[in-house]
């Protein structure tokens, strides 16, 4: 089950499976992020490029105002997907 | 083991329960499932997305054949359209140069050993192969 939660200081806690079923929901909760944060991927299980798809759409619209995701607790699963599609060179990965 | 599923995303949860099913009977390693998941959800979803000429079921058969993992994934009475063909994607581009989206069949690639697009009579199969002495993904 995939979940979004956002902490006190806008930090984002994603857990669980990021996957295909889950764009529409992420598209929208994410969509209130306007300006650089934290993304805690600590209990994040899996990603597939849907989810890649909805933080690369983020990290584009935040760009436009100089500000950025930055991405921690990767595990090393998700760290080599990220690394095979180049998501490490255009994330800031902690 | 073989079982078919409904054609459209939501299924995928039924998908991911099929395949955690034969992980914990084959104990496939942790990697290897979520390589197999990967792949799996990828081609899924590129055939739900671009084959729409059926309504009809897509089958996923999983086996595990001479210290290899082996995925069948069968679309009937469909045109003959290859969702495993993309164009080679750049991943060294900028933020800014980044198209959203595109990225799915690159991944498979870079996961699995080997793909295999097969269209006879009608009927689409896409095979994947993923030896299992590969643990990095």
């Amino acid at each position: 089950m995939f979940d979004i939660k956002f902490g006190e200081d806008g930090e984002i806690f994603l857990s669980g499976r990021f996957d295909a079923t889950q764009v529409d929901r992420a598209r929208e909760e994410l969509s209130r992020v306007d300006s650089s944060c934290t993304v805690n991927f600590d209990n994040l299980d899996y990603i597939s490029s849907a989810g890649l798809g909805v933080l690369l759409s983020v990290q584009k619209r935040l760009n436009g105002s100089s500000d950025s995701l930055t991405l921690v607790g990767l595990n090393r699963h998700i760290r080599e997907i990220f690394r095979i599609a180049g998501f490490d060179q255009v994330f800031k990965i902690d | 083991m073989q079982r078919s599923f409904n054609r459209n995303i939501a299924a995928l949860d039924k998908v991911f329960a099929f395949t955690a099913e034969f992980s914990d009977e084959n104990q496939l390693d942790e990697s290897v499932s979520l390589a197999m998941n990967l792949a799996i959800e990828e081609l899924f979803t590129n055939i739900v997305k671009y084959t729409t000429d059926t309504g009809n079921d897509i089958s996923i058969h999983l086996d595990v054949l001479d210290g290899a993992l082996v995925v069948k994934i069968t679309d009937f009475d469909v045109e003959r359209f290859d969702v495993t063909r993309s164009d080679k994607v750049d991943v060294n581009k900028s933020l800014e140069e980044r198209k959203v989206g595109g990225i799915g069949l690159h991944l498979v690639r870079n996961i699995v050993d080997k793909i295999t697009y097969e269209y006879k009579d009608r009927t689409a199969c896409i095979t994947l192969v993923k030896h299992l002495e590969d643990l990095d993904v």
